[in-house]
């Protein structure tokens, strides 16, 4: 007999005694706090765009007055400005409407998709940030040097000492390798998040997917 | 929540908790992650019941939002396949006895199922369940045809775990 044969039909025979839970029982337990990685990547989600947020607002914060109000009031800082704001509204809301798009009576291979795009939202709107930190230091190194007096006389002095090329190379690779160490960071806190988080999932919705080539 | 709801809810998912038990025999091999899983499904089922229109039956409903709950939602790190916790994990048989041939076989049988994947144990399931290829490939999102060959593919695999 085949061996799945065999197992149904003890499967439909319910020779198992299960525990049996009371109404009260299943009452409390369906008004228990649930586990889900949805509720997860809800939250990490929210927590990631108040991260982001925090972190702008911070950079004015802790900015150094006079230089930093001159960097506000000059035009491509307010055109950035204006960009970060409407561009985390509209990630706000993508995330939100694909969060509510998820729902456990879809197929899996459905309901997988959509907690993946949800995650991809964000994902999208990380991307943009790091491109964006990347945009803003280089723009904000850029500005000092030509409006910040301490800045201004050191490029002086590398002028007179004919040295202007390893100025100019030090600064640059200073900069990278602040950006690098941060975005790696950064990176490596994603993946064990994110990693841990949809392993399975990962794994389950390309086992699906490949039963479809 | 209306009262009346939550009441039929209750009451229905009461009527229907082996389907709940039975996935949670599938996807778990000890007793703590058992009753994890259960509670998940439980409060799964709960939150779509407001949308459950009754134009399909509660237990086929059922089947969905657990084996999702099962595949997609339950965080697994409570339930790494240990042998040794699923052989001290065996629910108790009613009266209806086994020859002890049988009963060693199918054992044997259960404990290979365990080492499948997720979506492997999903096609098992619904297939033991007797749903047909129709229902499987709506619950899991594939075609009927590649159903019937994943399907194919289990029984062969289950094969090789039984006879090495």
């Amino acid at each position: 007999m085949d061996e799945l044969e065999l197992l149904k039909k003890d499967w439909q025979r319910d020779a198992v005694e299960y525990p049996e839970l009371s109404y009260d029982e299943i009452y409390k337990m369906s008004h228990s706090k649930s586990s889900s990685i949805v509720k997860w990547i809800f939250y990490i989600g929210l927590i990631e765009f108040a991260f982001w947020f925090v972190i702008s607002l911070g950079l004015k914060a802790f900015g150094y007055g006079e230089e930093i109000k001159k960097l506000e009031s000059s035009t491509i800082f307010v055109i950035l400005a204006v960009i970060s704001y409407a561009v985390l509204l509209y990630f706000l809301y993508k995330f939100y409407m694909n969060y509510r798009n998820i729902s456990t009576t879809d197929s899996a291979r459905r309901l997988m998709k959509n907690i993946l795009k949800t995650r991809k939202t964000v994902k999208a709107y990380v991307i943009f940030n790091l491109v964006f930190l990347v945009i803003a230091t280089f723009y904000g190194v850029y500005f000092s040097l030509q409006n910040d007096e301490a800045s201004k006389s050191m490029v002086d002095a590398a002028a007179a000492n004919g040295e202007m090329f390893k100025f100019y190379a030090g600064i640059i690779l200073v900069t990278l390798l602040l950006l690098v160490i941060t975005i790696g960071f950064l990176l490596l806190f994603y993946w064990l998040i994110y990693g841990l988080l949809l392993k399975q999932l990962n794994q389950n919705y390309r086992e699906l997917k490949k039963l479809e080539i | 929540m209306n009262k009346e709801l939550e009441h039929s809810f209750v009451e229905q998912l009461q009527k229907h908790q082996n389907i709940v038990h039975k996935v949670c025999r599938l996807y778990t091999n000890n007793q703590d992650a058992h009753n994890d899983l259960f509670q998940e499904i439980t409060i799964q089922l709960w939150r779509a019941y407001p949308k459950f229109r009754g134009d399909s039956k509660f237990s086929t409903w059922m089947y969905r939002v657990g084996l999702n709950t099962a595949i997609t939602l339950y965080r697994k790190t409570k339930r790494r396949i240990q042998t040794d916790d699923f052989d001290a994990y065996q629910f108790k048989i009613k009266a209806e006895e086994y020859d002890s041939t049988e009963e060693e076989q199918l054992k044997l049988l259960y404990k290979a199922v365990h080492q499948l994947n997720d979506i492997e144990k999903a096609l098992v399931f619904l297939y033991l369940e007797d749903k047909d290829y129709r229902e499987i490939s709506e619950t899991l999102g594939i075609t009927e045809v590649n159903a019937r060959v994943k399907m194919n593919r289990v029984k062969k695999k289950l094969k090789a775990i039984l006879n090495p």
